[in-house]
């Protein structure tokens, strides 16, 4: 196969640390004298690698040709979101983008654009997130104009039939009863609740949100939003631009621009949660997670927490939380601590963490201690360098498809990040000291305002969460279905 | 299996294949080593990274009574380094972990004899042994480097490394920068040629907690247990690839020690090496590096199948969650010519929005079905899951979806049913050789199962050959009322006393 990625700047990837362990292994020593070639590796760039170009109606465009394969993948994002809605409409854009894949088009029926497209293996899906819609196409490249021409049709005329949307109805009244079966789902629900209340990141869907969605609401939702002038689009495989350029100007060349005013999205409100919320299962494991709000991914300190949070918890098995409750103790399977650096509005710093009811106390307490140890002293040199050097070294499993590079590039200018981010990552990563990671620890990790959450027997734990804060019960209820 | 490793044995077998498929060509290299170690190699420089797949063909299905879930407690201490990576001084563990193994086998024996009432075991005794391990596991701590292997790995830009156990399998995974080629021969094949089982029941514990968290709260994973329990007389599938509860509580250091031996031997093992790497060079390296290990006798073989299942088996299960169910029928292995037409069955059942589950079951409001084929080692379960929606029961569900496997029965599938999947199968392929992870999984996996990784190309052939009479036969033969066993998740009410398996866990 051709190679995807040229060569332009000579990255070396190197490991920054040589063990300083007082005593080694072995097979340190050995792995010590290994000689590693440079790999020649840059991040694509636009402009490079990647070309982006505007059509007439304001649709932008980045390409990137990869002819190893038969195939190409066409990835729009549109600028809306259930983040934009109120608290009444929040489903309706989850609505909207699921049924104008599932109910087909003016132009082509639900059955008809269903068996076309897995009639030659291909696929047309469309969704919206919290702060995006998207929409992917995927086929043989001897199927592009025939793909093209139906995700331009649903994206341009869904017919948002009503016996879809009756399904989707159901079926969401279905996830909405069952929402309690898993202690996962509980646990994660209620937690960004207690966190983030009505906020959008918080508010929890409920049926009275769902049953009065109507048709018209889907029709103005789409008629609000999808526009040539809010779409991005990013093509990647076997195309060349020229004609696949002719192809989308016949398809959508035609659709108008239009004014969108897009709502204010609801600021998060920085208020702490602290203490303990209990919510009694009868299940022989507690699942434990605490946090509190975090940063924003403006945050100039972000690659200083990343660091710092990989060698807390996010780190896997070299993290200090999974050596001590796993490793050493055996208290549980997955124990684990993220803080979020990517998030438009605060994200969160949690941890968590299951382990067996007689344990529940004991696991938590350990994790807490290291909440408090790595705000107290200096991580030490060999934990600095092994975080530095993980998150260097794999940086390029970023980049190794024209898909993954072509989405993280539009995702910088769809997300009005700066457009050097990514080449200016590895030197942010390189610059953080220990000094650095203590700062960030001592100022964004703050035990007083953390909201420790427990789905489990209580009645089974080694001892009262009550140490930790004043104990708030909150009580698994069956949603309301009327 | 296509090579008999005895014959080849001292012999360099080096073949190059390339299956032309229209421009695409599945360009695998294969090298056997002397010691019957098995090498794939398929190169692609898109990018300067490689990913690699370790199989050994040793999984649940290998175990019995007493060892459940040994294979995939296995594969957790096999991160917990070597008698070089992970230790300062191996030496002065050893006797410590003599130690452990001693005590550890007398709290069993302790342990065994509380669960008789006459036989006068002492609690005390057990919660005795315990302090004392935990001292000699803290003597034996000052030795350890914590988890260097995995360490290790990371710091070099290891992504996506992990590893796992199935019935029929066990793998290990890692994807690095293309440098690191030998990085990761020397971190495998001393993992396979020098492994020190250390942190043993610390380990075990973590495992104990990881069923827990998968089978034991959750409605899904008991209902799996039960179907395979229920299902399977006989065949070891019967226990699920976690292993039954107090297996895990009470397996020694030995047992597993003794299961390594028997099943971690090159001739046992498959490693795939694809990405950005020369062919001749992984072969060279992986001749000094996993070369150097012994060749070891071939394992035992499995030969307890099921007996016939002769009625419908129904099991409920009482979980505090909504209900849900599942079905299995009995299905033949992997290499079986019926294998096919049940593949492309499923498909045509389950595949997709045109698919007749999706269009009776989910369109019209009954809830959800899905329908899977198991491709496994020997004869195993076709299985059908549902979720009932609105007022409908699990009950309701599964008999429209035994509708729609009786109509299979009775008329053949549309040709434009067949079409699609054939397009689609090759569809998949071209897709499916975009990944090197995937692909690396795929040739290893087939030449594990098969004993061969042409068979990805020869399946495709066979599945596209299936016709609608051969869909009505094997539809007839397999899906029969007799044939099937039947789980359903029963909500459980909250008053009910709570489960005593909180207790000191002894």
């Amino acid at each position: 196969m051709k190679k995807l990625i040229f060569a332009i700047l000579l990255l070396a990837l190197v490991c920054t640390s040589v063990s300083t362990f007082a005593q080694q292994s072995e097979g340190s020593k050995i792995i010590s004298e290994f000689k590693y070639k440079d790999i020649k590796w840059s991040v694509p760039q636009v402009g490079k690698e990647v070309k982006r170009e505007v059509l007439d109606n304001g649709i932008i465009l980045y390409m990137m040709e990869d002819h190893s394969l038969p195939l190409l993948s066409m990835s729009a994002k549109i600028r809306c979101g259930e983040a934009y809605e109120s608290t009444e409409m929040m489903a309706v854009p989850d609505f909207t983008g699921s049924i104008m894949r599932s109910g087909g088009t003016t132009n082509v029926t639900a059955d008809s654009l269903n068996a076309i497209l897995e009639l030659v293996g291909g696929s047309v899906e469309t969704w919206i997130g919290s702060e995006n819609g998207g929409a992917r196409l995927s086929v043989l490249t001897k199927d592009t104009e025939l793909g093209v021409r139906l995700m331009a049709d649903v994206l341009r005329n869904p017919a948002f039939p009503e016996d879809k949307i009756d399904l989707m109805k159901s079926q969401y009244k279905n996830r909405i009863k069952r929402r309690n079966d898993r202690p996962a789902s509980i646990l994660s629900r209620e937690f960004y609740h207690v966190i983030y209340g009505d906020h959008p990141d918080g508010r929890i869907l409920e049926w009275a949100y769902i049953k009065d969605i109507s048709r018209d609401d889907l029709v103005a939702y789409h008629e609000k939003y999808f526009a040539p002038n809010n779409l991005m689009i990013g093509i990647t495989g076997d195309f060349k631009p020229k004609e696949i350029k002719k192809l989308l100007n016949q398809y959508f060349g035609d659709w108008k621009q239009k004014g969108i005013t897009f709502p204010k999205i609801q600021k998060v409100k920085n208020e702490p949660k602290p203490g303990v919320y209990q919510l009694q299962k009868d299940i022989n494991q507690a699942n434990i997670r605490f946090g509190h709000l975090g940063i924003t991914r403006d945050n100039p300190d972000r690659f200083a927490i990343s660091i710092m949070n990989y060698i807390l918890g996010g780190g896997s098995f070299t993290s200090r939380m999974t050596t001590k409750v796993r490793s050493d103790e055996g208290l549980a399977y997955s124990v684990r601590s993220s803080f979020n650096t990517g998030s438009r509005d605060l994200g969160t710093f949690n941890a968590s963490t299951q382990t067996k009811s007689s344990t529940a106390y004991k696991a938590l307490r350990l994790m807490m201690d290291e909440v408090e140890r790595i705000r107290k002293a200096p991580v030490e040199d060999e934990e600095l360098d092994g975080a530095k050097d993980s998150y260097i070294n794999r940086y390029v499993f970023g980049f190794t498809s024209a898909g993954q590079i072509v989405g993280r590039l539009m995702g910088l200018e769809f997300n009005d990040r700066p457009r050097d981010l990514l080449q200016k990552y590895l030197d942010n990563i390189h610059a953080v000291t220990k000094e650095d990671v203590l700062r960030v620890a001592k100022k964004y990790l703050t035990p007083e305002n953390l909201t420790i959450m427990v789905v489990g027997n209580a009645d089974n734990f080694d001892k009262p969460f009550d140490e930790f804060g004043a104990i708030t019960h909150i009580e698994i209820t069956d949603p309301v279905l009327e | 299996m296509k090579y008999t490793f005895a014959l080849i044995f001292g012999l360099l077998l080096l073949v190059q294949f390339a299956v032309a498929e229209g421009e695409i060509k599945l360009d695998v290299k294969e090298k056997i080593l002397s010691n019957g170690m098995t090498i794939l190699v398929i190169e692609n420089d898109i990018a300067p990274v490689f990913s690699t797949y370790i199989r050994f063909k040793v999984g649940s299905a290998d175990e019995h009574l007493g060892i459940t879930g040994v294979s995939h407690l296995l594969e957790h201490l096999l991160f917990k380094g070597t008698k070089r990576i992970g230790t300062t001084n191996f030496e002065a563990e050893k006797p410590l972990m003599a130690k452990i193994d001693s005590l550890a086998a007398v709290m069993r024996e302790e342990k065994t004899k509380l669960q008789n009432y006459r036989k006068g075991g002492s609690e005390d005794k057990v919660l005795a042994l315990r302090e004392e391990i935990a001292e000699v596991q803290a003597e034996q701590a000052q030795y350890i480097i914590k988890d260097e292997l995995w360490e290790t790995y990371l710091k070099n830009g290891g992504s996506g490394l992990n590893a796992s156990t199935g019935n029929d399998g066990t793998q290990y995974y890692v994807s690095l920068p293309a440098n690191r080629l030998e990085l990761w021969a020397f971190m495998e094949s001393d993992r396979i040629g020098n492994l020190q089982l250390r942190e043993f029941y610390s380990e075990r514990d973590v495992v104990r907690e990881e069923r827990r968290l998968r089978t034991e709260t959750q409605a899904r994973g008991r209902m799996y247990e039960a179907l395979n329990a229920a299902a399977h007389w006989g065949s070891p599938y019967q226990w699920g690839v976690i292993g039954w509860g107090t297996d895990i509580d009470n397996m020694s250091r030995i047992d597993v020690e003794d299961y390594f031996k028997t099943y971690y031997h090159p001739g046992n093992t498959i490693a795939c090496v694809v990405g950005d790497v020369k062919a001749e060079e992984v072969f060279s390296i992986c001749e000094k590096y996993f070369g150097k290990i012994p060749a070891g006798p071939t394992p035992p073989p499995v030969y307890t199948f099921d007996e016939p299942q002769t009625g419908e088996r129904r099991v409920d299960v009482e979980f505090d969650a909504n209900p849900v169910g599942i079905a299995g029928w009995h299905m033949p292995q992997v290499t079986h010519p019926d294998v096919a037409a049940l593949d492309v069955m499923s498909d045509i059942l389950n595949r997709g929005r045109t698919s007749r589950l999706y269009k009776n079951i989910t369109e019209k409001k009954f809830g959800r079905a899905s329908a899977y084929i198991s491709f496994s080692r020997y004869p195993d379960l076709f299985t059908c899951s549902v979720t009932p929606m609105g007022d409908y029961t699990v009950k309701d569900v599964f008999e429209a979806v035994y509708v729609e496997i009786d109509k299979l029965k009775e008329a053949p599938v549309e040709q434009w049913e067949i079409d699609k999947v054939r397009n689609q199968a090759d569809a998949d392929f071209v897709r499916s050789l975009a990944s090197n992870g995937g692909m690396a999984y795929r040739i290893g996996n087939m030449t594990a199962m098969v004993g061969d990784w042409h068979y990805l190309i020869d399946y495709r052939n066979e599945l596209k050959a299936v016709t609608p009479e051969d869909i009505m036969r094997v539809a007839k033969q397999y899906f029969t009322k007799s044939n099937r066993t039947v789980v359903t998740v029963v909500k459980k009410k909250k008053a009910e006393p709570s489960d005593n398996s909180n207790g000191p866990n002894l």
